[in-house]
């Protein structure tokens, strides 16, 4: 009997170790699409970002020594990136699912090239908190080492809800991405406000990116991301275009993510290919419950609703 | 898709002085002139990309030529690789032409081979031509059904084609890994982990006088038939009715939801049969490897082909030549294969940024908009 | 608080290519006055306002201020004035407050807003304000007529004196239309504000309005003040003199052998989701025209959309020659029911295939461009397209060019030879068939509608030009918010009845 609750709990420290960790990513690419999403576009083109970020990031943080330094410079190239988008969006006549599948291919050929170049097996990682310090039990002390990344996840989640409630720029994309004619006749600029929303959003996705190669195990491969990028889209969707939902929600896929690894280190090693797929599923099943053919989402930024329409 | 505008619509041809012939003629220079433009400023971007990483650009031009094109042996190589990217575009290019935009082509093409695998294990006491074409049809069931489910999704539910069909992707490896792993797990295959095999006597045969397997006869054939299907048949045309305005094509009475669902599992048959040919002519049975990208590829053959199946048999060549290069530019010019996807990479953007050139260059515009 | 200024518009001319939008229209707008402009659609009342407001610069005429020539060159110049609109459709951002949408419309807004300063300074403004609305509920959840009082708000928190509405009560019931108009009225007595009212509705204009110009076809067909007007007079100006000088010969008499299109008792949701087209019945007799006149909004584009198979219907039924009709293609094809939507490129053709294609949208599947039930034959496609290009001279006369390369009565001519080209046509169901037509492509269309009705077939064609509905059509009905409001033969028209119904206004 204890040896079961003892591996219940491990199972339970795990998740939630696990969940935080997995969570990161989540929480910066779905902040980052939400933001472009508040402001009427969309972009599919995040999981490119993320692996720009995350080889960014790895490859900075190797030559310089100072992991920040790569978290910074992932985010100037999200940026970049995200600049990429928004101008390949506004041509006219350009389909913007096309442009986002584009920049997927584009940035993750271009990660996988400059990463391939990668001589050290492992780069300076990111300062951990170790919250775990107060336990004997060598599982919960490496399941609550926690990125600091984290808590600027957190804080950003908040930051994002604050500007888009109660800054003028924040209304005036709340504006553009609701009902843009309005916007026009006020005199917002659409195209502006979309351009700096995407290039915040991507910027943000990169962060995101960074966290998978400057945390344990701190390596870079080219699969060290699992569709997260793309998966942010259905988590903005699923937590109705909210920032602070969108933390809860990262939360969640993360725990589903790390389903798997964690039942795995409890010694249930069967299906462990479909428990690592749980995020996926979760995911299709969110989206197939929350969207309708006719009714507009809650929530949904009116221009998106026009587009898909 | 972004609606006609009334930009684009050229108004009163008051004023115009071509006439209607010279108009089509110039709109026929115009689909020629634009996406050459564009592959040569992919071509110049890259380039430059060759330069910052320290190797010469038209060395490394010369080579992709030589490891596509520059002997019997390299045209081989490429028409190896086009083979599954001809069927892996057409699973793009039939649903787009139909309306719906998906990027499923990987999960059908795996979920195929994984059909296909099974199919075949279970009739390989049958004569090879009958196993083959029980895998063939078993592989392409699976692969249209994947596809059809990600289109009925966006159709009856508003579901994003494109994010379910990805997530489709990521459950379709999900299941492969798990299946060779478990239930079709060949003990045999010690560390990396397959299913059993097919009889070596039942593999899927080449073109006499070459090393290229019979694939590329599908491939051919898919797009030829898929042309057909699109310019020469009723069905085609109520296709292509409902992905160009699906509001005249409600009009006219055309079932939209059995029009673009058909459409789907044509294409996703189309992957799928991709997924079978990988494991009866490549491997011979299911294992990790059959998780080989040419999915992801495809659809960057599909927008290259800007849709048109007959176009997919020749992009597919070229793009085939530019993967199998991969291993010259390691060799030959210290670059990592990934440089490649790069160039894919650079080359589909500059492709969709062409898009918006379409009726907008005034050298082929001789109509004035009126106000 | 400044006092509205004198506006005067002088001889305004404004012309689309060939088209006169606005010609040679002058237009005094005296301060704390209430001015309303009257006309049917494309009477050139939106184009004069643009004008006026600096969304468009006129071709002709100039514009005063005070006495003082004034260049409006654009919407901010205007604003300086104290000019502002309230337009047809709603600028308001639905998921954002009451309160903020307010904020938002101010160009001195902090970059960050302290909320419970913010808060207090809109309270008090509305504490002077002449409608209570609630701050903080989002505007998608406000009904239409709170949304245009927060319209009005917004335009008097921006302090505007000179207050322009484009069709402002459209969307509002009597009760509200009463309420919003009549505290502008106050507001106007009041000595704060001048209001210019585009309008079609006749019994506002005389309720509230102290000046009235009449705008027909661009040009201003009468100003008078509006003690010294009566409706039947204003009906007539809107509408034009007693009859209309042409008429189609109509060869056969209708038949009354039961209606060949019935609809019964149909409800439809606009774009909106709010019904469209209210439990609304109609018939089409076997040689008949029916012609459904009114004001474009009013449902009509949502009547076509449901009979077409374009927009679901909510609850009624749709019957011909006495049984359920399905938009399916089957069933297009052996009642003979075939619809016409308006903006033919956009709703009724594909765009980007070539004229031979659109010409076949209907026929494609059968003999002769479909062999052995599946192939198709491009060649017969072809020739069957030139066939009908010759016929109904559809310029230019290639087949292959693709058909948003065509004007738009090209256009619509393609699309009346692939429907009515054919003979298979029984009923059809058309709206603004004529819309961006010159005079020679609107009598082909007219032509080929009264063939078809000669034929013994139906026509049901909703227009906003009443002057096309009086040309054609045998019975008339008027259609107003959503419902059929009046109905009357051709040959017992009253046209001050007629346009009065057309103007909301239910009884004489």
């Amino acid at each position: 009997m204890q040896a079961e609750g003892a591996a219940v709990s491990g199972i339970a420290v795990a998740l939630a170790g696990g969940a935080i960790r997995g969570s990161i990513p989540y929480i910066f690419v779905s902040l980052g699409e939400c933001l472009t999403e508040k402001s009427g576009r969309i972009n599919l083109g995040m999981e490119g970002v993320l692996l720009m970020g995350a080889m960014t990031a790895f490859g900075i943080s190797d030559w310089s020594g100072s992991p920040w330094l790569g978290v910074l410079t992932a985010a100037a190239v999200g940026a970049l990136l995200g600049l990429l988008h928004a101008g390949l969006t506004e041509l006219p006549r350009v389909n913007d699912v096309a442009a986002g599948i584009a920049m997927i291919v584009f940035g993750s050929g271009l990660a996988f090239f400059f990463g391939k170049r990668f001589v050290a097996p492992m780069a300076p990682q990111l300062p951990v908190i170790d919250f775990g310090g107060w336990s004997s039990d060598p599982a919960i002390h490496s399941a609550l080492r926690i990125s600091p990344l984290f808590f600027l996840g957190i804080a950003g989640a908040f930051t994002l809800h604050y500007v888009l409630a109660n800054t003028r720029w924040g209304l005036r994309v709340l504006a553009v991405g609701d009902a843009p004619e309005a916007a026009r006749s006020m005199g917002i600029s659409i195209r502006n406000k979309r351009m700096v929303a995407t290039v915040i959003g991507a910027s943000l996705a990169a962060v995101g990116g960074a966290h998978l190669t400057l945390y344990f195990p701190g390596i870079w491969s080219e699969g060290i991301s699992g569709g997260q990028g793309l998966m942010a889209v259905a988590l903005v969707i699923f937590a109705r275009w909210s920032p602070r939902r969108c933390l809860a929600a990262a939360l969640l896929f993360g725990a589903a993510q790390a389903l798997g690894p964690s039942l795995q280190t409890a010694g249930i090693t069967g299906y462990y290919h479909l428990f690592n797929a749980s995020p996926y599923l979760l995911t299709l099943i969110v989206m197939i419950a929350s969207c309708s053919h006719r009714k507009t989402l809650t929530g949904m930024p009116g221009a998106l609703a026009a587009a898909r329409g | 898709m972004k609606a006609v505008s009334l930009a684009d619509i050229t108004v009163s041809p008051a004023g115009n002085k071509t006439t209607p012939q010279r108009r089509m003629h110039l709109a026929g220079l115009e689909s020629v002139v634009i996406p050459v433009g564009a592959l040569l400023a992919s071509m110049i971007v890259f380039a430059i990309f060759c330069i910052l990483a320290g190797a010469n650009p038209i060395g490394v031009y010369a080579s992709i030529y030589k490891a596509g094109f520059g002997s019997w042996y390299s045209w081989q190589n490429s028409l190896l690789r086009a083979a599954p990217l001809m069927l892996c575009g057409l699973c793009t290019v039939l649903p787009a032409r139909a309306g719906v935009l998906t990027v499923g082509n990987e999960g059908a093409f795996i979920v195929g081979g994984l059909a296909a695998t099974a199919a075949g294990l279970a009739t390989q006491a049958a004569p090879a031509a009958i196993m083959l074409t029980i895998m063939a049809v078993t592989g392409g069931l699976a692969g249209g059904v994947w596809i059809a489910f990600a289109a009925a999704l966006q159709h009856y539910r508003g579901v994003n084609a494109v994010i379910s069909s990805l997530l489709l992707n990521y459950l379709g490896l999900a299941l492969l890994l798990q299946l060779v792993e478990g239930p079709m797990h060949d003990p045999g295959s010690l560390n990396f982990p397959a299913s059993y095999a097919i009889p070596e006597s039942h593999h899927l045969g080449v073109i006499p006088g070459t090393r290229i397997h019979l694939g590329l006869a599908f491939g051919v054939i898919a797009c030829l038939l898929a042309w057909f299907l699109l310019e020469r048949t009723v069905w085609g045309m109520k296709a292509k009715i409902t992905g160009g305005n699906s509001r005249a094509a409600a009009l006219v009475g055309l079932p939209l939801g059995r029009i673009v669902l058909l459409a789907a599992f044509l294409g996703g048959a189309c992957a799928g049969l991709a997924g079978m040919v990988e494991v009866a002519a490549v491997h011979g049975r299911a294992s990790q490897s059959i998780n080989a990208g040419y999915g992801y590829v495809g659809i960057l053959v599909a927008f290259l082909a800007r849709q048109s199946p007959l176009r997919v048999i020749w992009v597919s060549v070229l793009v085939g030549a530019m993967v199998a290069s991969g291993g010259i530019l390691q060799r030959a010019h210290d670059l990592p294969d990934a440089t490649v996807a790069v160039l894919e990479g650079i080359v589909f953007v500059m492709i969709l940024a062409s898009e918006s050139l379409y009726g907008r260059v005034p050298l082929f515009q001789r109509v004035s908009d009126a106000g | 608080m400044s006092a509205p200024v004198l506006i005067e518009a002088l001889r305004i001319t404004k012309a689309f290519g060939s088209m006169r939008a606005v010609d040679d229209v002058s237009l005094t707008i005296r301060p704390a006055t209430f001015h309303a402009i009257v006309g049917e659609n494309g009477a050139g009342k939106s184009t004069l306002v643009k004008c006026l407001l600096g969304f468009q610069s006129s071709d002709a005429g100039e514009i005063r201020v005070d006495n003082q020539l004034y260049t409006m060159a654009s919407p901010g110049d205007a604003r300086r004035l104290g000019m502002g609109m309230v337009f047809q459709h709603f600028t308001l951002v639905p998921s954002l407050t009451v309160a903020e949408n307010l904020s938002l419309a101010r160009p001195d807004l902090p970059a960050i807003i302290h909320w419970d300063q913010h808060h207090s300074r809109i309270a008090e403004f509305l504490g002077h304000a002449p409608f209570k609305v609630d701050l903080d509920r989002r505007v998608a959840h406000l009904a239409a007529g709170e949304k245009q009082k927060v319209e009005i708000l917004k335009q008097l928190y921006l302090a505007t004196r000179i207050l322009i509405l484009d069709e402002p009560t459209s969307v509002l019931t009597p009760a509200e239309a009463d309420e919003v108009l009549g505290v502008l009225r106050g507001m106007v007595d009041a000595g704060k504000l001048s209001v210019v009212m585009i309008t079609h509705k006749l019994r506002e204009v005389m309720q509230f309005a102290d000046e009235v110009t009449i705008l027909r076809r661009g040009r201003c067909v009468g100003h008078a003040m509006v003690r010294d007007m009566t409706v039947p007079r204003l009906a007539e100006l809107m509408v034009g003199e007693s009859k209309p000088q042409e008429e189609i010969e109509k060869t056969t008499p209708v038949s009354s052998s039961g209606p060949a299109l019935h609809v019964r008792d149909l409800e439809v949701r606009g774009d909106n989701g709010l019904p469209a087209v209210r439990r609304l019945s109609l018939a089409v007799n076997p040689g008949e025209i029916l012609g459904i006149a009114g004001v474009s909004g009013n449902g009509q584009k949502e009547l076509v959309q449901a009979i077409g198979g374009q927009r679901p219907i909510e609850s009624g039924d749709i019957l011909v020659g006495g049984r359920n009709f399905h938009p399916s293609r089957n069933a297009i094809r052996e009642s003979g029911l075939f619809t016409l939507p308006e903006e033919p490129l956009q709703n009724a053709t594909v765009p980007g295939m070539s004229v031979a294609e659109n010409l076949a949208l209907r026929k494609f599947d059968r003999f002769p461009i479909a062999k052995a039930g599946f192939l198709l034959d491009r060649v017969a496609l072809m020739e069957s397209a030139r066939e009908a290009i010759r016929t109904f001279s559809i310029r230019p006369p290639s087949p292959r060019v693709p058909i948003r390369s065509l004007s738009g009565g090209n256009v619509q001519r393609a699309v009346l030879a692939r429907d009515l080209g054919s003979g298979d046509a029984r009923i059809v169901v058309v709206s603004n068939p004529c819309f961006g037509l010159d005079f020679a492509a609107s009598a082909f269309v007219h032509n080929h509608l009264m063939e078809l009705r000669n034929r013994g077939g139906s026509v049901l064609l909703a227009s906003a030009h009443l002057a096309e509905v009086l040309k054609l059509a045998d019975r008339i009905v008027v259609m107003s918010g959503g419902e059929i409001v009046y109905e009357t033969l051709r040959a017992h028209l009253d046209m001050s009845v007629i346009g009065r119904h057309m103007g909301g206004h239910a009884a004489a």
